[in-house]
């Protein structure tokens, strides 16, 4: 039987209301267009899981800071295995380390991390933190083999070096080698819409999702992003785990809310993301996902731990916007129509301008498709230090 | 100068990366002049992550698609096509009719350089990114197995093996007795060539994926802890060490008293190979992670683009936009510039 995850007439219809809803500084000209209708289609038969999005511990998010994280731009692995270890045990409640990842991880597992590498070297998924992860798993008796490390470009990985920084016997996978290239997605889990007469309406969902690993550890970084507005939890995974998303945009409008939280219920996605790890050892606070320019690169040295990429997000949008106020940049919901730029150079320049009406309200829009929650009142944000 | 680079009679000839096993990248003196335009462009039918090589007239390049390519450099067509097991991230080496490089599904193979026929290959336990080196009749690469593997040129029977502590992405340079690399361990690595046998390690802040040149008992190698090193080749001890804004992927190249290199940190630099003291730094792009190349008072590099720099001053003598791959190497040929992209495109510019 074809079970195919419709949501054309239901979620998506939602899912546009609340981009108005929700987006309240939202102008005409920014949207030019309804959202069209998206048909989703998850894999067949799959029986979703507990564990996944929004997990065991909706609402609560770790955060945990530390300055001698990040010196000079290089981070302490020593300090963040000390920070991971203390924000696992704060969200599971457990009292070791290795019951807290226990909750998420079994031997028999075959481990998926899913890396942030856009933006390296400047900022992308710290190896430090991977290695980190890698070695909890390990002791939870996962063989090296059974963990792949992974992202949709295998250059971007490339630029990072974690081929010669991770462990030996792990898995490094490039889904894709380049923009153009194909291959590595599942024909029939996909997202289909056309947003602006683009030729192929469809975006595939990574073999390596659909049919290699059975658990997620989604390990994202603290970015703005042109389009939409930061990226997070839910964007590194959506736009991460299939292919064919920059036609999602066209300066200066983007889709990117609603479709970043649609694509994260499609299964076997959703229910395989067990757990999110933000490094926010760097903030790109503006340029992002690619700057490599430090002015906008802040290190704070943060680290946050969830099961709610939704939560998750909302605290990330929530410290980049603080201190894009602090630097005096405009807020990620401004949609002046003066701040718009055709030239790359110009946005990667001045804090002012962007290159899209930026859409931070994709996070909203995926705690009401219930992958988690948005509201800053409800989410048990704990800060803790080392 | 310690040089084994099979055939290489022709001034044209470029038979290894960075042309020789001394890393020298060239050393002649090659044209600062722009070049004017593509004399021919060969789609290699996939990325090209790796730097060409060139032999009597035949230009050779791997791609990730996972074929090796022969490439006659007049008309730019292809002769003829190997097809390996997997992707291939390697440069290839030239020793005496065989080309050697390695591939992703754990291989190093040799290849018949007149009519790509395979003569042998050689396993290993994972994926071979590293370009063979070739001395004495013995080919020499590490591989992302931990192992550093000694074989024969001739029959691709292991010599031995030596076990490191990390991924090894590093090429190797190989001396009359000894052998230096990088590992993903952070260590730089002196090896015994007859046996495999460490002589002495160093260890850097984070793991190394650059290759080493060697100079007057210098080990010289970038590092991901944004460090340059100079060591003493005899004895592992760090003479000096220079640092950059980011990690250094780059591997360096030596010419007359400087040591050239890039760093993530989208600069180029000139070393005095000596001392350590900055000569002068370019900011050539955002990221740099190809290795230089020098000749004759100009220093090449690819970084989204290809510069021409002089080696006096840093100045920027010419750009092309072409050939954005930022792992490649040009190949210089007399008043020829061969460029591979990381689209796939290979271009002969004159």
């Amino acid at each position: 039987m074809d079970r195919r995850t419709f949501v054309k007439a239901g979620c998506i219809g939602s899912a546009s209301l609340l981009m108005q809803g929700l987006d309240p500084m939202i102008r005409a000209e920014s949207a030019p267009t309804a959202v069209p209708p998206v048909e989703l289609r998850g894999l067949v038969d799959y029986k979703p899981s507990p564990l996944g999005m929004p997990g065991l511990f909706p609402a609560r998010v770790i955060e945990i800071r530390e300055a001698n994280a990040i010196v000079r731009n290089r981070v302490s692995q020593p300090v963040v295995g000390r920070m991971l270890e203390r924000a696992m045990k704060e969200l599971t409640g457990e009292r070791s380390a290795r019951e807290a990842w226990a909750k998420f991880i079994q031997p028999s597992d075959v481990v998926g991390i899913k890396i942030n590498p856009s933006g390296a070297p400047a900022c992308c998924s710290s190896p430090e933190i991977v290695r980190e992860i890698i070695s909890s798993v390990q002791s939870l008796g996962v063989p090296a083999r059974n963990i792949v490390v992974y992202d949709r470009y295998s250059y971007e990985i490339d630029l990072a070096s974690y081929q010669a920084l991770l462990p030996a016997g792990i898995r490094i996978v490039g889904i894709q080698e380049a923009f153009a290239s194909g291959g590595g997605y599942e024909s029939n889990v996909y997202c289909e819409a056309n947003f602006f007469g683009e030729w192929e309406t469809r975006s595939y969902m990574a073999n390596i999702v659909v049919r290699e690993v059975n658990k997620i550890i989604n390990v994202p970084t603290m970015k703005d992003h042109s389009a939409s507005g930061v990226t997070g939890a839910l964007k590194n995974l959506a736009y991460g785990t299939f292919n064919n998303v920059a036609r999602t945009h066209r300066a200066p409008y983007s889709f990117t809310n609603p479709l970043i939280g649609m694509m994260c219920t499609v299964e076997p996605l959703r229910s395989k993301s067990v757990l999110h790890i933000m490094d926010g050892m760097r903030q790109v606070w503006h340029g992002g996902p690619l700057t490599q320019v430090q002015d906008f690169i802040d290190q704070p040295g943060i680290l946050l731990v969830a099961t709610d990429p939704v939560a998750m997000d909302t605290i990330e949008l929530e410290a980049i916007e603080k201190t894009r106020r602090e630097r005096g940049a405009p807020s990620l919901w401004q949609h002046d129509s003066k701040s718009i730029t055709a030239d790359n150079d110009e946005f990667h320049r001045d804090a002012s301008k962007n290159l899209f009406y930026r859409q931070p309200g994709h996070i909203a829009a995926a705690g009401h498709l219930g992958l988690g929650i948005a509201e800053l009142k409800q989410i048990d944000h704990r800060v803790l230090s080392v | 100068m310690m040089r084994e680079t099979g055939n290489s009679k022709a001034v044209e000839d470029w038979p290894t990366l960075l042309k020789d096993n001394a890393r020298s990248g060239g050393q002649k003196p090659f044209p600062a002049p722009s070049p004017e335009g593509a004399v021919w462009q060969f789609r290699a039918g996939g990325s090209v992550r790796s730097a060409p090589i060139l032999k009597d007239g035949n230009l050779y390049v791997t791609s990730v698609a996972g074929a090796l390519h022969a490439i006659d450099v007049v008309t730019g067509t292809a002769k003829w096509k190997f097809q390996a097991g997997s992707q291939v991230h390697s440069t290839p080496s030239l020793f005496r009719d065989q080309i050697l490089f390695g591939c992703d599904d754990g291989k190093v193979y040799a290849v018949n350089r007149h009519d790509g026929t395979k003569l042998w290959e050689v396993p290993t336990g994972a994926e071979v990114w590293a370009s063979p080196v070739i001395r004495n009749g013995v080919v020499f690469f590490g591989s992302a197995d931990t192992r550093v593997y000694a074989v024969d040129a001739a029959s691709g029977e292991r010599r031995w093996v030596q076990e490191l502590g990390g991924r090894i992405y590093s090429t190797i340079y190989a001396t009359e007795r000894q052998l230096y690399l990088g590992c993903g361990d952070g260590k730089v690595y002196c090896l015994d060539s007859a046996s495999g046998k460490a002589l002495w390690s160093a260890a850097t802040g984070n793991g190394i994926d650059s290759s080493p040149a060697v100079v007057d008992d210098l080990v010289l190698i970038g590092s991901e802890d944004f460090f340059f090193y100079a060591i003493s080749a005899n004895a592992g001890e760090v003479r000096w060490k220079y640092e950059t804004g980011l990690g250094i992927a780059s591997s360096p190249a030596v010419w007359n008293d400087l040591t050239f290199f890039g760093s993530k940190d989208g600069f180029l630099y000139a070393l005095e190979t000596q001392t350590g003291k900055l000569r002068w730094k370019t900011r050539v792009g955002d990221v740099v992670t190809a290795p230089p190349m020098v000749g004759d008072g100009v220093v090449f590099i690819q970084a989204g683009g290809t510069f021409a720099l002089d080696t006096s001053n840093g100045k920027i003598l010419w750009r092309a936009g072409l050939a954005g791959a930022i792992q490649s190497v040009p190949v210089l040929a007399g008043e020829t510039i061969y460029l591979a992209s990381l689209s796939g495109e290979i271009y002969a510019l004159r």
